[in-house]
């Protein structure tokens, strides 16, 4: 017995070593390729979310209403312009990037799980679409996670911008769906911010101009 | 216009127009102002007249005076306002100075009315859009409200998310009119921006419903721009190739704009569009074209997560008419060679059966007698077989195998007279001639012939014939030449052996030659006695016509006859010519050969000398006769020292074969049954035969 799991044993490593190889064999350009893909599908997703549930919401009662005007990322300090976002380097680029995704995974909890409560006319297919939100995160941090190694010890570090919005959605309805509405739109625009990075860090390890 | 007569007052004439205000007959003031007018502010003058202004009264002047501008007949129906004042006869005269200064009033409101703006606080305006060309700057449009008659200001304020400060529009001119410019200064990303357009004039403000913009939304960038479109050919088949540059604003050099394009295309006289995605490069072959002709190209573009650009301008290319070798001719090839395959189907079809012979020819079946081809279905193989089998095939022995199997060996031995005879012809004859003239030529004995048994039916009747005691021989030598010359023992019946052997051997001898004559060389003759008993070892003689006996004489003190007697049926034939006797001391003259040659003769053992010689004499005849049941053809075992123990035949006498060596003491006769040759028994022989020169080999 101890002999034929040897002779297992010594196959295996040998398959860790290819797949491993092989997994890094994969260029950069290739993972950020998928990831920029992926960045963008999920601000897509997060795009017609907003737009279901404001469809809802009377434009009027959306502005007179009072509304928490900050986001729980805001305290993350990313680049207003261009200029200075192409000035950031690129490992601090992922590093924002992931942050953020990073930031969004309890607040997405806390939707997928108000969001069955939600007193909305399309309520199933929202729940449906915040599911997918989280799982296209899910993928998207982890291929995130395997870009950090790839670049450098600074996108290694990762912001901790925790949720402090707690787990009231308000008392009526009206109330509720503004809490959604706005957590909604704050990570359309953290996705959103995201999908940039990523598309520049894309066009920048091409290292050709004309292709971007 | 109704009046009413109310008192005694003069009737008064029917006014020749209408008049802006009349007095009718119950004290009322009737007060008919033209419908676009303004309303003038008569609260203070009604008050005047009449010292209480009614409820409705103010109502209806609040209501006029809070008439926007340019808001349409809101509040008012028929323009026609009217003012019921009540009156008192006895004022009369101050109702008339009343009239003249409404009049007074009126008049510039009238001639205001008529000649220019109404002056009213501006519209609300509306902000249309705000877009970006390149997500680094904005650009915000409005569409202004009435302006109320006076020169009436807009400007934009904003606001942005984190900060309560509020800015106005930096830049109203670059963008045209009623547009905000926000440059890349003012211009930040991932904010909100609360913008407010307020237009005011004189009298007032307006303001719109702001707007919350972030810029990165509202990205719609320019036309693509330097659209060419070429003419190039593919093996023979034009196509277009566009190609084309993204708006000069957008930056899609470092990433932080991605673009994705979109052309149409259309033949100049068509109507509809040929639209195709053409992803995020930056040419395009369209390779569809119907026709030549001239062709019309536009693209546009649109960031991946915006508004789609403006069409670019229309670029034109002459494609060159072409034989349109597709859809008609194909359609008319295929009809053809449809139509023709029909026919030919059709024909074939008719004639199938003249095919089927032609192409498929009939393959014979199997013509096998009895062969039947439902049994071979059935799968029986008993059956079929059982068919095949014809009824005299293959032809079966009536008799048993046992014929076919030669279980004794004929021995010869030559007559004395032949012996003399042979020895006068050529005493030095070289022995192994053979004797065909007196060799039987059949009997399956083929490779047989020379030296080996001869058999021979007179000279078995010779051997009868002669005389016992002419022939002698003295066989003289060691045992280990008896072995070579025989190889069978025979049971000495009631004999004592003076040396305690007694062996034996005249049943499967082989004879010399018959011709061999002259005095022989008791070694020479033995020799040949050995070889002659090789071959006698393979050679079963099928022929029974006679004993098989020996002769051999010896002289001396033969104490002990033995006799070799054979069945007269199947015996021994042994025809030796050889001189098997001894030394030849004791020949007789006469007869220098021992053996009689064709005879049946019987040996007799006379004794067994001190050198270890066996002396044999013929036999008495009265020994001849052979028990007919006696047979002893099968040889029961070998011992150690090359004896063989023959054994009863078992066919013919059951029971007898082992009894044979116990009984040997009841036997009076003192025959000696000689063996009758050979097979399985011997089984540490070589194939079942005795092979003497083995047993030479074993004992010498």
């Amino acid at each position: 017995m101890a002999r034929h799991t040897g002779t297992f044993g010594s196959k295996l490593l040998p398959t860790v070593l290819y797949m491993v190889a092989a997994c890094s064999a994969i260029p950069i350009t290739d993972l950020l390729d998928r990831a920029s893909q992926r960045s963008d599908q999920l601000h897509s997703l997060s795009t017609t979310l907003t737009q279901d549930l404001d469809s809802h919401l009377p434009l009027t009662v959306r502005l007179t209403l009072p509304r928490p005007s900050v986001c729980h990322t805001a305290s993350l300090q990313t680049p207003n312009d261009k200029e200075q976002a192409l000035q950031v380097p690129e490992s601090d680029l992922l590093s924002l990037a992931r942050s953020l995704l990073q930031a969004w995974e309890d607040p997405l909890v806390f939707l997928s799980t108000s969001a069955n409560f939600l007193p909305h006319p399309a309520q199933n297919a929202i729940s449906n679409k915040i599911q997918e939100l989280r799982d296209h995160s899910k993928s998207l941090g982890d291929g995130l996670n395997i870009l950090s190694g790839k670049m450098g010890p600074g996108a290694r570090t990762i912001s901790m911008l925790p949720y402090t919005g707690g787990n009231d959605v308000g008392q009526d309805t009206i109330s509720q769906l503004i809490n959604l509405n706005f957590l909604l739109s704050c990570f359309r625009r953290d996705s959103h911010k995201i999908d940039s990075f990523l598309k520049i860090l894309r066009c920048r390890a091409t290292g050709l101009p004309q292709m971007c | 216009m109704a009046t009413q007569d109310v008192g005694a007052g003069p009737r008064p004439s029917p006014a020749p127009a209408p008049a802006p205000f009349r007095i009718t007959g119950t004290r009322e003031l009737m007060l008919r102002l033209p419908r676009a007018s303004p309303l003038v502010r008569l609260v203070s003058l009604s008050s005047r007249l009449t010292g209480c202004a009614s409820r409705r009264e103010r109502a209806l002047l609040g209501a006029a005076a809070g008439v926007h501008h340019g808001r349409g007949t809101e509040g008012r129906e028929t323009g026609k306002t009217l003012l019921w004042l009540p009156l008192s006869g006895a004022k009369m005269r101050n109702v008339f100075e009343v009239m003249l200064l409404l009049l007074l009033l009126l008049l510039p409101l009238v001639t205001a009315h008529a000649g220019g703006q109404p002056n009213s606080p501006p519209g609300k305006p509306v902000l249309t859009s705000c877009r970006s060309p390149e997500k680094e700057t904005f650009t915000c449009w409005w569409k202004p409200g009435s302006d109320g008659g006076l020169s009436t200001k807009h400007s934009l304020f904003y606001r942005k998310e984190s900060s309560d400060a509020v800015h106005e529009c930096p830049d109203y001119r670059t963008a045209g009119e009623n547009s905000c410019f926000f440059n890349k200064n003012n211009t930040a990303i991932w904010v909100n921006y609360n913008i407010t357009v307020v237009a005011t004039n004189s009298l007032g403000s307006a303001y719109s419903d702001p707007v919350e913009v972030d810029v990165v939304y509202i990205v719609q960038p320019n036309p693509p721009e330097n659209v060419t479109v070429s003419v190039m050919e593919d093996k023979g088949w034009p196509f277009l190739r566009v190609s084309w540059e993204p708006p000069r604003k957008a930056d899609t050099r470092s990433g932080w704009i991605t673009l994705v394009y979109e052309l149409r295309v259309k033949l100049k006289e068509e109507d509809d569009w040929e639209t195709h995605l053409a992803g995020q490069q930056k040419m395009f072959n369209i390779l569809s074209l119907p026709s030549g002709g001239e062709y019309q190209v536009e693209v546009r573009c649109r960031p991946d997560h915006g508004f789609w650009s403006e069409w670019s301008s229309t670029s034109k290319a002459n494609v060159p008419h072409h034989f349109r070798r597709d859809n008609s001719t194909w359609i008319l090839m295929t009809v053809f060679f449809a139509f023709t395959f029909l026919i030919v189907a059709w024909l074939l079809h008719l004639n199938r059966h003249n095919l089927k012979r032609c192409i498929l020819p009939p393959v014979p079946g199997p013509k096998i007698k009895g062969f039947d081809k439902k049994l071979l279905k059935s799968g029986k193989s008993n059956e079929i077989f059982s068919a095949l089998v014809v009824p005299d095939y293959p032809s079966t022995p009536s008799s048993n195998y046992e014929d076919l199997l030669v279980d004794y060996l004929e021995v010869y031995v030559p007559t004395e007279r032949e012996l003399q005879l042979e020895e006068s012809k050529d005493p030095h004859d070289d022995r192994l001639k053979s004797d065909s003239s007196t060799s039987d030529s059949d009997s399956g004995r083929g490779s047989c012939d020379s030296h080996t048994l001869l058999v021979d039916k007179e000279a078995k009747e010779e051997a009868r014939q002669a005389e016992c005691g002419q022939t002698r021989t003295e066989v003289q030598r060691s045992l280990k030449d008896w072995d070579a010359l025989t190889y069978a023992q025979i049971d000495m019946v009631g004999r004592d052996v003076p040396s305690g052997r007694v062996k034996t051997w005249p049943s499967l001898y082989s004879p010399l030659p018959r011709h061999s004559s002259g005095p022989l060389d008791q070694q020479s003759s033995l020799q040949m006695a050995k070889q002659h008993s090789l071959s006698t070892s393979s050679f079963l003689a099928q022929e029974a016509s006679g004993e098989s006996y020996w002769d051999v004489c010896s002289h001396g003190e033969l104490p002990r006859p033995l006799r070799a007697k054979t069945p007269p049926h199947r015996g021994l034939r042994a025809r030796s010519d050889a001189d098997v006797s001894g030394a030849g001391l004791k020949r007789a003259p006469a007869g220098p050969r021992s053996l009689a040659p064709h005879t049946s003769e019987y040996v007799e053992v006379q004794r067994v000398n001190n050198k270890d010689v066996v002396l044999l004499q013929p036999v008495v005849t009265g020994c001849y006769q052979a028990l007919p049941g006696e047979v002893y053809s099968k040889v029961k075992r070998v011992d150690s020292d090359n004896i063989l123990l023959l054994q009863r035949e078992a066919r013919e006498e059951d029971g007898y074969p082992g009894a044979e060596q116990e009984n040997t003491t009841q036997k009076a006769s003192a025959c000696v049954y000689a063996a009758v040759l050979v097979q399985d028994q011997m089984a540490p022989m070589v194939n079942g035969y005795v092979d003497t020169a083995t047993m030479c080999t074993l004992t010498c």
